[in-house]
């Protein structure tokens, strides 16, 4: 593991401006924003500070033994599909641990929301049994963030490629990535059927950019940090940016367990073990817990007080609720020629067709549907193979000969549904390593969610049809047990009773508190979510920066 | 990795969902032991076990070979995927040991089950153990059992399995760090103003 860089370090006596937690997406993003504008910053993350020359392509250290993401053996997690069920030991979900967090090793496809995303409940009306709202900003609030994230960070794509863009100001700073060949049938199935495929917008630079080299096709982004630097993470952008401030510190290896209240009702810093396993206490004029949707309300949960016994700033009773993963569909499709998926990147044609399907279906939802690759060579061995046929044995050699170079994958990406049961809380029984209560994931996808995500199966199944395939299969639609977004835990509302934080991001219990990450959203958008926690980010950094100098704080 | 549940995510019997993909963790430390363990075993080319008998490497030996055979190329055997295992369950997976000794003695039961008087799977003839297999191929020990034939199979060959690149070079797959397009046949033909 590569040494911490120099950077500036502040004292534990010192109370700094701005705690951050959290080094990933949202908090890389708040520390260079913050830092730049002048505040002294110690941002602490419970992850280790990589660098490229830590990456490998090694598929079984990476993926089966999380080299970049949680540890399930110090951190575990508990899971129960409702409130009435045991929660058992297991894996529940994925995040990015690590300076830089989920992005390094996220497959890098960057969606903007559109206007319907900020604005469904009002739209469609509400749905039974669901937290359906509004979210308190719409997209025109948030657009400037978009377009500041796609330049600050670098993203490569084609403005106005889809009819179903929403409205932008300013095109992408790069010409979209070269299409790969599931790109080309799939555009050539998609197209049959009136649909209107576009170039992936992915957080990959396509030509050199800002100091870094652009990406060199070697194919190893879903679950793998980028050697190259070409995966617009924060970690070869917002991280080295905020550290040349000379006003930012960042802690790896700190794990937060507490954030301390006064008896004023105001936060003073937060409790963490660093790397020894020592407790220090960082003090701040003010915290910002960017954690992810799923440690952000953990946090809070842990962090009990007397004015504060359900958790810190969860007077609503909403802290860790409307827990949504997306949902994701999957079908394979078999052809003539190779197509050598494994090389370049995963994603390079999309459709946004089903963005919004007709109410008439029955059901609520939409999404999008990508051509990739899905399947490195182990996981291809387990799973990436039609089940009709043999897994052992010479014929099953056979087809794994035939299928790798010659297949892609269809993935759909879909809505999830605020149910507020589904929730992160504290296990009653299970400790992580530091003694503190597991974490525990109740998670049952809305019936609506299947149901898109089975539409959305069905679809990919003609488009298959429609470009050609030898042979082409549906992977089964279940019940989600495992979630990869982890969003709308703290969701942000105008209303103290519905809602945790405000659109400033502030919790409307605390007035020096502020949570920005996945679990401000108030709705799941269709299964593209860094984008838009990376724009709440930039805007979040702003409003708070405005709220500082008004000594509003 | 204590449950059935997280077993069978391994396994990637639990469906077809993302999940079997992420599943438990290692330290950096243990990360480190686990690379100079490789190494020093690729250097010194001994085949000394560290976590199984010379029986049981020879049972999951026999076993692997008939999830993915020798045939006109290499198959689990010539991969090393028993030295792969022995690797990793005396390194970096030493917590799941029990479950493949559990499995390895539900594979004998299995033997002496199905061929009386039988001394071991190994010592059965090929159609034989094809029987015992598919007799058992639905229970959690044959999974596991496969699912360590195939991480070794395809894993990177510094980990003492797919040697000489035997699993890669069987599906088409090459590790580099650069390629250039086009990448496969259809971006090749591409005419972008084709429907």
């Amino acid at each position: 593991m590569s040494a911490t860089p120099p950077q500036r370090q502040y004292k534990l006596t010192d109370t700094v401006d701005f705690v951050i937690i959290g080094a990933g997406a949202s908090g890389g993003v708040l520390a260079r924003e913050l830092s730049r504008n002048g505040f002294s910053i110690v941002l602490l993350e419970q992850g280790p500070w990589l660098t490229t020359k830590d990456f490998t392509h090694n598929e079984y250290i990476n993926w089966n033994h999380a080299a970049l993401t949680n540890d399930f053996r110090k951190q575990p997690t508990t899971f129960r599909k409702t409130p009435k069920d045991k929660a058992v030991k297991q894996p529940a979900l994925v995040y990015g641990r690590m300076v830089g967090g989920g992005p390094v090793h996220f497959t890098a496809n960057y969606w903007r929301f559109h206007e319907i995303d900020f604005i469904e409940a009002s739209k469609k009306g509400t749905i039974p049994g669901t937290g359906f709202a509004d979210w308190p900003i719409t997209y025109a609030d948030l657009e400037p963030y978009y377009t500041k994230a796609e330049w600050d960070l670098g993203v490569s794509g084609q403005a106005g490629a889809s009819p179903f863009d929403p409205p932008r100001s300013k095109p992408y700073p790069l010409p979209p990535m070269p299409i790969k060949s599931s790109g080309v049938l799939f555009e050539q199935g998609a197209r049959k059927l009136g649909y209107h495929p576009f170039p992936a917008p992915v957080a990959i630079i396509s030509q050199s950019y800002q100091g870094r080299t652009p990406c060199e096709h070697c194919g190893f982004c879903m679950g793998f940090g980028c050697e190259m630097g070409a995966k617009s993470s924060p970690l070869p952008t917002m991280v080295p940016q905020a550290i040349a401030t000379g006003r930012c510190e960042i802690r790896p290896q700190s794990y937060v367990r507490k954030i301390e209240l006064d008896t004023n009702g105001r936060v003073t810093g937060a409790v963490y073990f660093d790397k020894s396993g020592k407790e220090n206490l960082q003090r701040a004029r003010a915290v910002i817990v960017a954690a992810n949707g799923s440690e952000t309300p953990r946090l809070l949960l842990l962090s009990k007080s007397n004015r504060f016994p359900d958790g810190l700033a969860n007077s609503s009773g909403l802290v860790g609720k409307y827990l949504m993963f997306n949902t994701n569909s999957l079908a394979g499709g078999l052809y003539e020629h190779p197509l050598n998926e494994y090389k370049s990147i995963e994603v390079t044609r999309v459709i946004h067709d089903q963005y919004e399907l007709d109410p008439k279906l029955g059901f609520y939802g939409g999404g999008g549907i990508d051509a990739r690759f899905l399947w490195y060579p182990i996981s291809f061995a387990f799973a990436g193979l039609p089940r009709t046929l043999p897994q052992w044995g010479s014929e099953y050699k056979k087809a794994l000969a035939k299928y790798f170079t010659h297949s892609m994958t269809l993935a759909g990406h879909t809505t999830s549904l605020p149910v507020a049961d589904n929730s992160i809380s504290l296990d009653d029984t299970v400790k992580d390593a530091w003694g503190l209560p597991a974490m525990r994931v109740t998670y049952k996808d809305h019936p609506d969610d299947l149901k898109t995500c089975q539409y959305m199966v069905d679809r990919s199944m003609e488009i298959l049809e429609a470009s050609g395939a030898l042979d082409r299969w549906a992977y089964p639609v279940e019940e989600s047990t495992f979630g990869f977004h982890l969003l709308g835990t703290c969701r942000m509302g105008k209303d103290p009773k519905s809602s945790v934080i405000n659109s400033d991001h502030r919790t409307h219990d605390v007035p020096n508190l502020f949570l920005c990450d996945g679990s401000s959203f108030v709705t799941s958008g269709r299964g593209q979510p860094t984008e838009t926690i990376q724009a709440l980010a930039f805007r979040a950094a702003d409003r708070i920066t405005a709220l500082a100098k008004q000594n509003q704080i | 990795m204590d449950t059935d549940q997280t077993r069978r995510v391994f396994l990637g019997q639990a469906g077809a969902s993302l999940g079997l993909l992420w599943l438990s963790a290692l330290t950096p430390d243990l990360l480190a032991q686990a690379h100079a363990h490789a190494q020093e075993a690729g250097k010194s080319g001994t085949k000394a076990y560290r976590f199984f008998t010379p029986q049981q490497a020879a049972e999951f030996d026999a076993f692997s070979t008939q999830i993915i055979p020798t045939d006109d190329t290499p198959g689990a055997r010539e991969a090393n995927v028993v030295h792969f295992t022995d690797y990793v369950l005396s390194s970096i997976d030493t917590d799941q040991q029990a479950q493949v000794k559990d499995a390895l003695k539900a594979l004998n039961d299995q033997v002496a089950k199905a061929v009386p008087g039988a001394i071991s799977f190994a010592a059965l003839s090929s159609p034989q153990q094809i029987e015992v297999m598919k007799a058992m191929e639905k229970t959690e020990a044959f999974g596991v059992l496969r699912g360590f034939t195939l991480t070794g199979f395809f894993s990177d060959p510094s980990m003492g399995g797919n040697k000489d690149n035997a699993g890669w070079k069987l599906i088409g797959f090459e590790d580099q760090f650069l390629y250039k397009p086009p990448f496969g046949y259809y971006d090749a033909h591409y005419d972008e103003g084709k429907a």
